[in-house]
């Protein structure tokens, strides 16, 4: 258990100072740690913790760690993973202040950063990609519908991803929640 | 005293009213500092901005971390931590408690099994827009190709391929 606390502490302090450019910056790399380095989650649980996290407010950052951390270790896991996460660069800021606003309307950090951009694009790309695999069951037609109703709301109207992933659980409880149990045992 | 309970609530409101991802809180936090509390300067203000988003993590803590101390030091920046995440991680945790309580109900799995292809378009949507916000030019294109390729074929850690363009980036880009 103290190994996960302290793993966790690790997998999200790496991850995490690694984001670059912006918030959803993060949400590759700690897919990187969750689901390929620790083997905490499988790739759709880590789905599920997104789905949590994109109908909460706040960052993405401490609520995919909020939610990891507890799932693995419970509260402590949760102090962990927030403190990987909030910390470091934290310190630095408070403690390194002056300095670093002394240089960061630097160029030489700006070209670093307009460099991060494509990196930050493919890997969130990547991240879809990985998801997606195991997102679409064989054959599914509603799978597939669920993503282009979700693909055309998105464009057309200024929805809440909240409202999507809700909407789309609806559709998910009629569609293959409400097995009779003859297929439960089945299964 | 009140400056601490300040904080809290000013914080508290502009993380629980930011949807959209991590800049959007921005201009709540500022509203917050400048028009409300005063709490600094602009130019203070926009010090700690750069500092923000030019570090990694999230924005929302660096911005609360930077105002928090700056009015009243370790205890601020606790205070104003607290009114940023304090509420979603505990609502993260409910839900996330709950989950795992009812995993292995056939209700719950199906709603999750709906839930999955919008994760997948949502965070593919964000890949999209980020794409739209990259000034095109030959160099962006040559680091999205390299990291395709360096993630792929040659499969780097990403930190690497992070590290490596901005050196890259350094080079090219100034």
């Amino acid at each position: 258990m103290s190994k996960d606390v302290w793993n966790l502490f690790i997998a999200f302090t790496r991850a995490s100072n690694l984001s670059f450019g912006g918030g959803p910056a993060v949400i590759p790399l700690i897919q990187k740690e969750v689901v390929s380095r620790y083997q905490w989650m499988t790739d759709e649980e880590f789905a599920d913790a997104l789905a949590v996290g994109n109908s909460l407010p706040g960052p993405i950052a401490t609520k995919m760690a909020s939610y990891i951390g507890y799932r693995v270790a419970g509260w402590l896991g949760v102090l962990a993973t927030l403190t990987g996460t909030i910390l470091p660069t934290l310190l630095i800021t408070i403690l390194l202040g002056d300095l670093l606003i002394r240089y960061s309307n630097n160029p030489i950090l700006n070209a670093a950063l307009t460099a991060v951009r494509p990196v930050v694009v493919v890997l969130i790309a990547q991240s879809a990609y990985d998801l997606g695999k195991k997102a679409f069951p064989k054959n599914s037609h509603v799978a597939w519908g669920i993503a282009v109703g979700a693909l055309a709301l998105m464009f057309l109207t200024p929805i809440h991803p909240g409202f999507l992933i809700l909407t789309a659980m609806i559709v998910g409880y009629f569609t293959w929640g409400r097995k009779k149990t003859q297929d439960s045992i089945n299964k | 005293m009140t400056q601490l309970w300040d904080l809290f609530i000013g914080f508290f409101r502009a993380s629980n009213l930011a949807f959209g991802g991590g800049p959007a809180i921005i201009p709540l936090v500022q509203a917050e500092t400048l028009s409300r509390y005063h709490w600094m300067t602009p130019s203070q203000f926009s010090d700690g901005l750069a500092i923000s988003t030019s570090l990694p993590g999230p924005i929302a803590t660096l911005l609360a971390g930077y105002v928090g101390y700056h009015v009243s030091g370790w205890l601020g920046v606790l205070v104003a931590l607290l009114g940023t995440i304090g509420l979603t991680t505990f609502a993260v945790i409910l839900l996330t408690s709950f989950l795992m309580k009812h995993m292995n109900s056939p209700v719950l799995k199906g709603m999750l099994k709906g839930v999955r292809p919008v994760v997948v378009v949502l965070v593919a949507k964000t890949a999209f827009d980020m794409g739209m916000n990259v000034s095109l030019n030959v160099y962006s294109l040559l680091i999205a190709l390299f990291t395709l390729f360096a993630l792929f074929r040659l499969k780097l850690h990403p930190g690497i391929i992070i590290v490596l363009s901005m050196l890259f980036g350094i080079l090219v880009f100034r």
